[in-house]
């Protein structure tokens, strides 16, 4: 076990140190970070002009879903999606032989191979948000609801975690996947907006079959103490559900690396 | 110990012909092939031997050292090294092998090797003190001290590869599977990394597997030779025995000068193999040399002459002939 936190905290400071490499590209990913902060409140404060209530929610609580979106893009964009795109260059180029030649597990080598440590700014970013939505509702959230909503936060990241693995092993087979993570970033970008906004089919399919629900609506409605706990515990056990599936896939993908050749 | 008993592993690849149409039909309906890329391979290798495994491009070398690196499912047969199933990817079996390829790399390329260093000093959790010791022996032996704290990108082919070697064993492997180690190297640069194979063989009685397009990789370091073609072993065995087999006839070369000679003078010495300007080198068989180089010497006064053994090149060049005739009559 210590392996693994040692390989992980040396591969957090070679990513931070690969980052700042280049010094332009550094700085400059700083200022994209805090102008897309920016950008992704601007849908919110259109869609509530003129309107007290969406679907149920009122701004400062659609405000919340945004933080955990902001949060669980910021863990998406700064670890997951950065070493996804190491992962498939590294079986394009057959460089992944070296990951499987090292005794620890590929899976713990791969999901964390790339940081960009600038997404910290988006996380603290998301905590000034809540903050701000709590003080426009006029109280503070019980220590339960906090408790619940941070414990859902980290089953969200697990979930998108999950899907993200299941599409990296079916890089495996399809070497070219780069489509498939803008669609599913795309996807994503729909966890936005509360899942009671969409209707019929659609909403089924945030729920059940890409679960963005899972990642940003549901900790929301905790955090808000609108959320009943056979709910809680249907998001808990269907993220476990998730990572258990993708670990499967993942082991059977692995089988079926053929290694590009010398 | 290294053992593979009737090792095969098979490839299924699509295959189609040129052009568009094909390529649109290649969509609804496909036609796959199956390769045999090893075809029941058996041999046994003891530990701390250094033997080569020969064969031309596509003969199955790569993908038998990656079966045996654990990288590759085999498709049939037993694979055994240091006693472990390769596939199983065992942690004591990790730790143990190693396994560097000349034309992919494990550095990091934005950041100096150092970098890569510390990162597999936490994959393989080598303990500070005996990371250091080790580092300080590599740096030492392959004279990496000016290349450690140079971005990987700034680094010239033969340092990079100085820098993989080192990068593939900090952990120090028992068991070291190289292909194609020396590919692009410069002659110094290719003597370099063959003395320091030799010298961690000999220093930690480690086991070498190597494939080398450099015959005089081979030479210098591997007693014993495997040779491989279209996945089937050709031969298994020591390296001066099969040259002797193959061709038990010596090379001669020599220079003339001020002396002209007839191709029908040299026909009587022995089989003329080059003429370049004044430079000869013939096939003589062996019960012959002292005579001929007698009257080399006296006679036609020659210099810089040299008796060798025939190149490996043109000894495998027979071989693979030879097992291509008998796959295509069999």
């Amino acid at each position: 076990m210590m392996r693994y936190v040692r390989l992980l905290l040396v591969q957090m400071r070679i990513s931070a140190a690969a980052g700042m490499a280049y010094r332009a590209d550094f700085l400059l990913e700083g200022l994209m970070a805090i102008t897309w902060m920016g950008l992704t409140l601007l849908p919110l404060v259109v869609l509530y002009q003129g309107r007290e209530m969406v679907a149920g929610w009122d701004a400062p609580s659609a405000l919340i879903v945004i933080a955990y979106f902001m949060a669980v893009r910021a863990v998406l964009d700064g670890v997951v999606s950065p070493s996804f795109v190491d992962l498939v260059e590294r079986i394009r180029s057959g460089a992944f032989d070296y990951v499987l030649l090292k005794p620890v597990d590929a899976q713990a080598i791969v999901s964390a191979s790339r940081f960009e440590p600038w997404k910290i700014f988006d996380l603290l970013g998301a905590l000034a948000l809540v903050i701000y939505a709590f003080y426009k509702k006029g109280y503070a959230p019980p220590i339960e609801d906090i408790a619940l909503g941070v414990l859902l936060f980290f089953v969200g990241v697990l979930a998108m975690y999950s899907v993200w693995i299941l599409c990296a092993a079916a890089s495996f087979w399809v070497v070219r996947l780069d489509n498939l993570t803008y669609l599913l970033g795309a996807i994503f970008d729909t966890a936005r907006w509360p899942v009671q906004v969409f209707r019929g089919l659609w909403r089924w399919v945030f729920t059940f079959v890409i679960p963005v629900a899972v990642m940003t609506t549901y900790p929301a409605m905790a955090l808000l103490g609108r959320l009943d706990a056979q709910t809680a515990l249907a998001t808990i056990g269907g993220a476990l559900g998730l990572l258990v599936l993708s670990r499967v896939v993942w082991r059977y993908a692995i089988r079926s690396y053929t290694s590009a050749s010398s | 110990m290294i053992r593979a008993r009737d090792l095969t592993k098979h490839f299924r690849v699509h295959k189609r012909p040129p052009g568009f149409a094909s390529a649109v039909k290649s969509l609804f309906h496909r036609k796959y092939e199956t390769v045999k890329a090893v075809d029941g391979v058996s041999f046994t290798i003891e530990s701390g031997e250094r033997v080569g495994f020969l064969g031309p491009n596509g003969a199955g070398k790569t993908t038998t050292l990656k079966v045996l690196s654990g990288l590759l499912h085999p498709t049939s047969g037993e694979v055994e090294v240091e006693g472990h199933v390769p596939f199983k990817r065992e942690t004591e079996l990790l730790e143990a092998i190693t396994l560097v390829m000349g034309q992919k790399s494990q550095l990091i390329w934005d950041l100096p090797p150092s970098e890569t260093y510390a990162m597999n000093r936490a994959v393989f959790d080598v303990p500070k003190d005996e990371y250091d010791k080790t580092l300080a022996e590599l740096t030492e032996l392959l004279d990496l001290a000016p290349l450690l704290d140079k971005p990987t990108r700034q680094l010239s082919l033969g340092e990079r590869m100085k820098c993989e070697l080192a990068a593939a064993l900090l952990h120090r492997p028992t068991t070291l599977f190289l292909d194609e180690p020396t590919i692009g190297l410069d002659v110094a640069m290719q003597v370099a990394i063959r003395d320091f194979v030799r010298s961690y063989n000999q220093k930690h009685e480690a086991t070498v597997l190597l494939t080398s397009h450099y015959m005089d990789d081979v030479v210098a370091l591997c007693p014993r030779i495997i040779v491989i073609d279209a996945g089937k072993l050709i031969h298994d065995g020591d390296l001066r025995q099969l040259i002797k087999t193959m061709d038990p006839d010596k090379r001669v070369s020599f220079t003339l000068t001020g002396v002209t000679v007839s191709d029908d003078d040299l026909a009587k010495l022995g089989t003329l193999v080059t003429r370049e300007g004044q430079r000869f080198s013939l096939k003589v068989s062996e019960d012959r040399i002292p005579s001929v180089v007698g009257h080399l010497l006296g006679t036609l006064k020659a210099a810089d002459l040299a008796i060798e053994d025939p190149p490996l090149e043109e000894i495998l060049r027979v071989m693979f002939g030879q097992s291509r005739t008998k796959a295509t009559s069999a």
